[in-house]
């Protein structure tokens, strides 16, 4: 090209910007045709929305893939979105009519999308060509996902919380087998023992600098615990809370004595004590499967997991489930596309499992595959006596009642049974305005 | 109507449409909600309640312990901020030099363009009392300070890291009101032998008076919707302690989905912030 100074280099610079606008202009037309062309062939679009932010979307992402090149006739777009916003996004495009065709729900949450419609029962594909026997499930975690007869969603996997415990620090401590490797604690004498053996003051300053304990999370170490006394939240018709029973004021109790009483857990900190476990300072904690990923990183902690001590009288741990679920309004073409995507999910899970998951299908988990993965497969051990959180549809504002009643009881602010009957009242009062809202649209409805 | 206005109108359009669209129209929406029960998880349709939700709010233990806890962050934020960038303000304009004083300034800029997410985790992590990195540096003496834990310091720790956060903006806007003050004042000042502390008092304050109006304004405006330092930091905890009004009305409507009840609370706090910046603004004025 021919380049004069001055005024040449301005018209040359003229030309370039002209370029630039219909090279966009071209990609924008392109755009627009290759739409058309989508919408002209005949494969069906499906959107699929998860949380899987972390590393397991990694892992999902390369399933949807496999799925979409194995079925040409449909395609599945994968949107992540994450945590602290998903189930707002979710719940105000089911509002608006604009759901993702597929998406992913926790089963604690799984309720107010069943009470407001937008979630479709897959009973109807468990037959048939791409049919799937629900034997296959836990009752348990079958049952999480049922509603007046109907099953609302297929369970994709069950992260239970299970008991993570430094090798190192055991060995140390001198809790071992006789082959002299770490031996955890299987029942509430054996956990306070090595509690106590674990929780020490390194560097003889008066303050503990390595713990036996520590919370992680309260509402599910607590609910676990709870569980394993007998306690429930609720009463059978969901009427009438039962957090201020004795059950699980004993329960809290002993989660406060561990702080308060036995001293060989730090006061609450949340999530961040989830560090001190990593960085070795912590000798057990009890956590979910997903934690794992985020161990197995790390190259000099010494780690192993196992079911969660039985603390209580009854063997009993928390669990959530990532749940497949189908958009209530499709037509029969989107849904059968979305079920088969959903079942090739599920057929597939443990190659999700690998990322911090266990399969929910009985059939999988007995998989070669399945049982080399260590930690999944001790967890899993747990399943058939998991407990899933209450099922209301007011279930975040039980949360914030409970974290509260368990956050002033473990930090010694009121007794658990002053912390209990406070939460009790509240959930009344809202269990109230539920159903004083419910029998209104009744008489509505009949009137 | 005049030509000439007519084309200064015009000028204002877009901007109008803009302000109108996207605050007077849901700032109008959003009072008429507040009379409504909406719930989204409701299986009935919006209900007029009249002023119920505002009887709600107003009995309600959470509202006034979130409307407590954002009083008490208002109470430390604003004095602060206003006093520690006033301070800085003060001393970068006797720094000499164009380029060091425009370092300087930028050095105490740039935490305020870190978001707050960003902010927050990095100071939720040096606050950690077991394995932060305060305590670490304070363990020299065997000091073992529980920052986020404890109901009666995790205020305060919010209100430090904030002023760390937002320290900047009113240091620029303090530093450019100095600078407007002629020279030829401080010069008299000195010439009838006024100190340090007189010039400060006689000249500096009573001339930086509209920008100093200015900022604990924004200050106090800014402080009363406090949210993401404590919704990063403690997530309104320990035991509430920190949950402010923002963090509890955001709470209301997008999780618990009471979106008329949050309506009202959101007016009630409009209500509170306007109550405090007309009373500001009347007692530095009338001085």
């Amino acid at each position: 090209m021919m380049q004069l100074p001055g005024k040449g280099l301005m018209v040359n610079r003229s030309y370039c910007r002209i370029a630039v606008v219909l090279l966009l202009l071209s990609f924008l037309l392109g755009l627009f045709l290759a739409g058309g062309c989508g919408k002209a062939s005949d494969h069906v679009t499906i959107r699929f929305w998860n949380v899987f932010t972390g590393p397991d979307g990694r892992t999902m992402l390369r399933l949807v893939k496999r799925f979409n090149r194995e079925n040409p006739d449909i395609r599945v777009l994968m949107q992540r979105i994450e945590w602290p916003s998903y189930y707002n996004k979710l719940f105000i495009a089911g509002l608006g009519g604009r759901a993702p065709e597929v998406c992913v729900i926790h089963t604690d949450v799984l309720e107010r999308f069943i009470q407001a419609g937008f979630v479709h029962p897959i009973d109807e594909f468990l037959g048939g060509e791409y049919g799937l026997d629900g034997e296959d499930f836990d009752a348990n975690v079958w049952e999480a996902v049922e509603k007046e007869g109907k099953h609302y969603a297929l369970p994709l996997d069950v992260h239970p919380l299970g008991l993570y415990y430094n090798k190192r620090l055991f060995r140390e401590a001198g809790i071992v087998d006789a082959e002299g490797e770490a031996k955890p604690p299987t029942d509430r004498q054996e956990f306070l023992d090595a509690a106590e053996k674990l929780t020490r003051d390194l560097d003889g300053d008066g303050t503990n600098d390595q713990w036996g304990f520590v919370y992680t999370w309260l509402r599910t170490n607590v609910y676990a615990v709870m569980a394993q006394w007998g306690g429930e939240a609720f009463n059978e018709a969901r009427t009438s809370c039962l957090l201020n029973t004795q059950a699980n004021v004993e329960a809290l109790q002993f989660c406060a004595d561990l702080v308060q009483e036995y001293g060989v857990a730090p006061s609450p900190e949340h999530f961040d004590a989830w560090i001190g476990f990593r960085q070795g300072k912590v000798g057990m904690a009890l956590e979910g499967i997903y934690m794992l990923p985020d161990l197995e990183k790390q190259t000099d902690l010494d780690y192993a997991g196992v079911p969660v001590p039985l603390f209580g009288n009854i063997l009993a741990t928390w669990a959530s489930s990532h749940n497949l679920c189908i958009r209530s309004d499709l037509d029969r073409e989107e849904q059968m596309a979305s079920w088969r995507f959903v079942k090739y999910l599920s057929d597939h899970s443990v190659d999700w499992a690998v990322g911090g998951q266990v399969p929910v299908r009985k059939s999988l988990r007995e998989s070669e595959a399945f049982r080399r993965l260590e930690v999944q497969s001790e967890f899993a051990k747990q399943i058939p006596y998991v407990k899933y959180m209450p099922r209301v549809p007011f279930i975040l504002e039980f949360y914030s009642e409970f974290d509260l009643a368990v956050e002033k009881a473990l930090r010694g602010s009121v007794s658990p049974q002053e912390a209990l009957d406070v939460a009790t009242v509240n959930v009344n009062k809202v269990i109230e305005r539920q159903n004083a809202m419910l029998h209104e649209a009744k008489s509505r409805e009949s009137g | 109507m005049k030509r000439s206005h007519l084309s200064g109108y015009l000028f204002l359009v877009p901007y109008l449409l803009l302000f109108s669209g996207f605050l007077i129209l849901p700032l109008g929406y959003g009072l008429g909600l507040s009379v409504f029960r909406w719930e989204l998880l409701s299986p009935v349709s919006a209900k007029f309640i009249g002023w119920n939700n505002y009887a709600e709010a107003l009995r309600s233990d959470y509202f006034w312990k979130a409307f407590g806890a954002t009083f008490r962050f208002v109470v430390m934020a604003v004095p602060a901020t206003v006093g520690s960038a006033l301070l800085i303000a003060c001393g970068l304009n006797r720094v000499g030099g164009a380029k060091r004083q425009s370092f300087y300034r930028a050095a105490y800029f740039v935490p305020t363009l870190i978001s707050i997410s960003v902010a927050g985790i990095l100071w939720r992590w040096f606050y950690n009392s077991e394995f932060g990195l305060f305590n670490a540096f304070l363990a020299q003496w065997g000091l073992k300070v529980p920052w986020l834990t404890d109901v009666a310091v995790a205020m305060k720790s919010v209100v430090l890291m904030t002023l760390w956060w937002t320290v900047g903006g009113p240091v620029v806007i303090f530093l450019a009101g100095l600078k407007q003050i002629p020279n030829q004042y401080y010069e008299a000042a000195a010439i009838d032998g006024a100190g340090t502390l007189q010039r400060f008092f006689h000249i500096t304050l009573p001339l930086l008076r509209p920008v100093l109006l200015f900022v604990v304004v924004m200050s106090i405006i800014g402080s009363f919707q406090v949210f993401g330092q404590t919704f990063m930091m403690t997530r309104g905890g320990p035991e509430l302690s920190t949950r402010v009004l923002v963090q509890y009305i955001y709470e209301t409507a997008f999780t618990n989905y009471r979106m008329g009840y949050a309506a009202a609370m959101s007016w009630l706090l409009f209500v509170a912030i306007a109550a405090f910046s007309i009373l500001q603004f009347r007692l530095m004025r009338e001085r």
